[in-house]
């Protein structure tokens, strides 16, 4: 929009618009060419260097990157993108996503103003108008904000407050999301509770006190320290870690043996001096095996078994439960274990971080009771586990299984790094357990080299409780796979309305698409905020236009593979009529009622964030850009566990079960992997969405220069599995199983394990030739897990119908699907 | 004299594109083209290996590595004898260059380049965004354009933009000529090849492939001859390792990665090929 109220009619022809915006322009240009000399070397190149405005702000998405980056500006217009060392300069990074930023800015998929779908109104929501050929009529942003806070305040009303569900994704890294839950609190609305990837670190959790997501692990600084990195389902320099790739390079460069455990041959597989090509879903099998290897080597840490974790422990023979002082001693304590000293055999009730001469195995009566040691019960657990009699069921050859684990129990500190793929299967979180304890038994933890999962946690803002105020009485929250259950059947209770953030889950990421589908077909009314025109965003009814990070101020915090917090400086106004989250969180809280309890701009929220955080002085941050948090230890685990006996179980007496396994020590339990599964005959082929280096979840998917990399979806398949079916490397196939289907180019690949098949995740619809990736994942989870099985899924391929309309992408043009403008409307 | 040459660690390289994407959007690359092309050593397409999945479980034969492949620099440059009208030349610092003023575009030299490393203007060049990018002007219709090693930046004290993106820091820029410099080190003391060395061209690109090295360890964007000590390694415990240091990776194979018999691994088809 330009000064006078009109606007450009076409969709963002590039910087032409933020020039009409008078947004920088050449009032800003310095030369800083130092004389006519230097131009004259490059005759005919005109350069530019020393002419940009340059602007240090970070880049948002949840990469766990946040990478400082300087923005370089001339003639009112974004030129490119540079990585800016942050206050500790060693964290210096970016990717490729980041760095084409220049491009996503003005990409033609932004949201430019508040729209309405023309067929909806509070009253009559037309649930039927929604989907791929729905209008949006274009309206003002009062009119917008008065429609959703008038529709929210009616269905309290009638319905109470829970019947509208606050969704935050995770697709902006600031602290808006902490407003968003503010006024989710303040309001009494359903919020979302995560459901995505917390396998894993659920079942470290039950082992060591902590882990949610991944576990905490030592900063990636400390990488290099490391002897030997057993990467575990994760392709580490593709995905999520490559900004700081230099670390692990670093290590490799200084000793370490890199170990990769995965299906695939990944890149980082290709730089492993030892690769185990595990059968999908076999990963707690060959942790098992490692386990039985320390035992028959003797390899274990008896000082750190002794010191930090329950294995000497005492487990009754009678219940299963362990021992407690207050059985042996009149004054013991109830949550306390008991270990007997080796050669005198007298009992002692055990402290955390304190080291004896403790007995690891054997059995003793202590009280009148019989006991064995919790080593001892986990020892004859992994008996049957020898490599061997693995070695056919994970795949992997027994002495590769031997050398890896010998690797890590021999040669000095180093660590495990799991991603979050292995909580992609129905029961990952078994997986999370094993390797917990596997780490306990080599004594990896607390110490320089160590490592616990494939990206570190970074620096969190803490800003106590800003998003549930004391005097607020929040609603209930729903977890991410119980929302079609809420919205279509009322169960566990009925969602009517949805105000989503920073999200393109509904409509593109969440398994099972067209169950999702029918559940936003549910609502009465569905308000999508974001700033591409997503899938998400054309089922919505109403839309807010969200300006680029770039013209969005922000403290970027929380899961940073690195210890600082970033100043999210705007580098420009936002284009056209969007406007930051904050803004329509505090206009509809002003609607709603809790005005006053929002600061009145961005800024002072930011700057009052920041103030609760004793280690972050808001002036500081704001003109480094950066501040790094020093309070964030380098090496983890350093103090006493988190547990009820302060130290690592090595045995769980109260652990949970799930279809008839209990889980007081890892057993293995697969779902679709199993080799019995009933339904592997008709749909023979594990499918897996890995995530690439070319987006970030659905982010991005519209960069023309990536791209030109890599065009459209594919599905990597072995070229036995394919020319089984008849499939010719390149030829469009039909991916189905009983839920739906997608047509995609196959892309023979040998780095596929046969029986294995993968689609990149992060596609939009309208890449698909046919259907969407997540038309064929499901969304049953397990009952410990409580996360979405992506990876868990079985499908069957065959060559694609002749008939299928693949002109998109063979009509040779370079920009792939081609960008289709959003919606504009109105003008 | 000075000698501009560039060293890239094959080991440390990720195959990530940044070095190619950072390349388009610094020099204002058109659409469909590229002067810096991440190629896959391995299996026919992009990201793909070479060898069979291992059925016995053991490691296998599979392999694949990365080669970024643009301009050579070559000092025995083709391209520049075949110049009919002496658009390309050597520069003095030994960048090869093209006057795009004088190039008329009959893409003698994209014949010539073993390494196909040029690309030619055939339709009016598309930007995205269309003003362009980066910080030299773009070139018009109808020449032939290529990695000038960002001559405008080097000019500048600054490294190339190749450079400076890349996470793995498999890059090193420098001086050839300075027997102190870190790609003369490592030239030295690593095993490095040059692509099709056979042919004569004498390519000031080397590749580090076999041991690894410790990459570009400083975190400037400026060229190594600009930074005050003259060792990119601020506390010099970093320095270049000696042969005999306690070497990693030696189970990985070392055989020759230079590309034989005029053959380039796999290239991003470019919008624009030479097939009139």
């Amino acid at each position: 929009m330009t000064d006078d109220g009109t606007y450009r009619r076409d969709v963002l022809k590039a910087g032409g618009a933020a020039a009409a915006l008078g947004v920088g322009g050449s009032g800003f240009l310095q030369s800083l060419v130092e004389s006519e000399d230097d131009q004259d070397l490059n005759a005919s190149v005109q350069s530019f260097v020393g002419e940009n405005e340059v602007i240090q702000t970070v880049c948002s998405p949840n990469c766990r990157g946040k990478c400082p980056i300087d923005v370089h500006v001339r003639d009112g217009q974004v030129k490119k993108i540079e990585p800016h060392p942050p206050e500790d300069e060693q964290y210096k990074r970016a990717c490729v996503l980041g760095l084409s930023h220049t491009q996503r800015v003005y990409d033609p998929t932004r949201l430019k103003f508040p729209m309405k779908r023309a067929d909806w109104s509070p009253d009559d929501p037309n649930p039927e108008g929604r989907g791929p050929d729905a209008e949006f009529k274009r309206v003002s942003w009062d009119e917008a904000l008065d429609l959703v806070a008038d529709k929210m305040q009616s269905l309290k009303a009638d319905h109470g407050a829970e019947s509208v569900l606050f969704h935050e994704g995770s697709g902006n890294y600031g602290q808006t999301g902490k407003s968003f839950k503010r006024l989710a609190s303040l309001f009494g609305a359903t919020q979302s509770a995560w459901g995505i990837d917390t396998n894993v670190g659920r079942g470290f959790n039950r082992v060591t006190g902590v882990g949610a997501f991944l576990p905490p692990t030592n900063e990636a600084e400390d990488w290099e320290n490391a002897n030997t990195i057993i990467v575990w389902g994760s392709d580490i320099f593709s995905s999520q870690f490559q900004m700081d790739a230099s670390k692990i390079l670093d290590a490799i460069e200084n000793g370490a043996k890199l170990v990769v455990v995965d299906p695939v041959y990944t890149t980082t597989a290709s730089k492993a001096d030892l690769w185990l090509p595990v059968e999908p879903g076999k990963d707690v099998h060959l942790a098992l095996a490692m386990m039985h290897t320390v035992f028959e080597d003797e390899t274990y840490d008896e000082d750190f078994l002794q010191k930090r974790t329950t294995a000497p422990a005492l487990i009754r023979k009678d219940t299963g439960e362990l021992l407690k002082a207050s059985d042996v001693f009149e004054d013991g304590g109830e949550q306390q274990v008991v270990a007997v000293e080796q050669g005198t055999n007298s009992p002692v009730a055990l402290e955390p971080e304190t080291g004896g001469a403790y007995a690891l195995f054997g059995e003793f009566t202590v009280a009148g009771v019989e006991c064995q040691t919790a080593l001892t019960k986990l020892r004859d657990h992994v008996a049957d586990y020898a490599p061997e009699e693995v070695a056919e069921k994970t795949g992997v050859d027994a002495e590769n299984i031997r050398t890896a684990i010998r690797w890590l129990a021999t040669r000095g500190p180093g660590g495990i790094a799991p991603s979050y793929a292995l909580g992609r299967y129905k029961h990952g979180h078994i997986f999370g357990q094993a390797y917990a304890m596997l780490m306990g038994m080599t004594g990896d933890y607390g110490r320089h080299g160590n490592i616990h999962a494939h990206h570190s946690g970074g620096a969190t803002l803490a800003a106590g409780n800003w998003a549930s105020p004391e005097d607020a009485d929040p609603g209930p929250s729903l977890t991410f796979p119980n929302y079609p259950d809420a919205m279509i059947d009322g169960d566990p209770h009925q969602i009517r309305a949805v105000y989503s953030i920073e999200s393109n889950m509904m409509g593109n990421q969440f398994p099972d698409r067209q169950r999702f589908r029918d559940a936003i077909r549910s609502l009465e009314m569905y308000v999508v905020a974001d700033m591409h025109h997503t899938d998400t965003v054309q089922h919505a009814d109403i839309i807010f236009p969200v300006p680029h990070w770039f013209e969005q101020e922000d403290i970027s915090s929380g899961w940073g593979s690195h210890p600082h917090l970033g100043y999210r400086h705007k580098v420009q106004e936002p284009l056209w009529e969007t406007k930051d989250d904050y803004y329509a969180i505090q206009e509809l809280a002003d609607r709603l009622g809790f005005g006053d309890r929002f600061p009145e701009t961005k800024r002072d929220m930011l700057r009052k964030l920041a103030g609760r955080d004793d280690d972050i002085d808001f002036d500081t941050l704001f003109e480094q850009g950066t501040q790094k948090k020093e309070s964030v230890p380098i090496v983890k685990y350093t103090d006493e566990f988190p547990t009820e006996t302060g130290r690592i179980k090595m045995y769980d007496d109260d652990a949970p079960s799930e279809e008839g396994v209990t889980f007081d020590v890892p057993r293995p339990l697969e779902d679709r992997t199993a080799d019995d599964y009933e339904k592997a005959d008709e749909y023979p082929l594990m499918f897996m969405q890995k995530h690439s280096r070319f987006r970030i979840h659905s982010q991005y998917e519209m960069l023309n220069w990536v791209r030109e990399i890599n065009p459209e979806p594919q599905l990597d398949i072995h070229p036995k599995d394919a020319k089984a079916r008849g499939i010719g490397d390149g030829e469009y196939v039909r991916v189905y199983n009983d839920r739906g289907e997608m047509v995609v180019k196959a892309k023979y690949n040998d780095a596929f394990q046969p029986g294995l098949v993968n689609t990149d995740q992060g596609w939009w619809s309208r890449d698909f030739v046919e259907g969407h990736l997540q038309d064929l994942t499901h969304n049953e989870v397990s009952e410990v897990g409580q996360t979405m099985a992506f990876y868990d899924v079985r499908v069957a391929v065959e060559p694609a119908p002749d008939d299928v309309d693949t002109d998109k992408y063979e009509s040779g043009n370079p920009l792939g699907a081609g960008a289709e403008a959003a919606p504009t409307g109105g003008d | 004299m000075t000698n501009y040459g560039l060293v890239i660690d094959q080991e440390r390289c990720i195959g990530c594109q940044a070095c190619a994407v950072s390349c388009k959007q610094e020099n204002n690359v058109p659409m469909g083209q590229f002067w810096n092309r991440v190629l896959t050593e391995g299996g026919e397409k992009m990201d793909t290996p070479s060898g069979g999945y291992p059925e016995d479980g053991g490691s296998g034969s599979l392999d694949m590595q990365y080669q970024p492949t643009a301009c050579q620099h070559c000092e025995n440059a083709p391209c520049v004898k075949v110049c009919p009208v002496n658009a390309t030349y050597t520069r003095d610092d030994g960048i090869v260059e093209i006057d795009y003023d004088k190039c008329i575009g009959c893409r003698y030299c994209m014949a010539a380049c073993p390494y196909n490393a040029r690309v030619f203007n055939w339709d009016e060049p598309e930007h995205m965004p269309e003003e362009g990018t980066g910080d030299v002007e773009a070139r018009p219709q109808g020449v032939v354009e290529k990695c000038t090693f960002c001559s405008h930046r080097v000019e500048d004290g600054l490294d190339p933009a190749c450079v400076v993106n890349c996470p793995a820091d498999a890059r090193i820029f420098g001086d050839l000529d300075d027997e102190t410099s870190t790609v003369s080190k490592y030239i030295n003391e690593y095993e490095t090849d040059q692509l099709l060395e056979d042919r004569g061209t004498k390519p000031k690109t080397h590749y580090i492939s076999g041991e690894m090295s410790p990459g570009r360890p400083q975190t400037s964007d400026k060229m190594e001859s600009e930074l005050d000590d003259v060792s990119p390694w601020s506390d010099g415990d970093d320095d270049v390792p000696s042969k005999e240091a306690d070497s990693v990776g030696s189970e990985s194979s070392s055989s020759s990665h230079s590309v034989e018999g005029g053959e380039i691994p796999y290239a991003t088809p470019a919008k624009s090929g030479g097939d009139d």
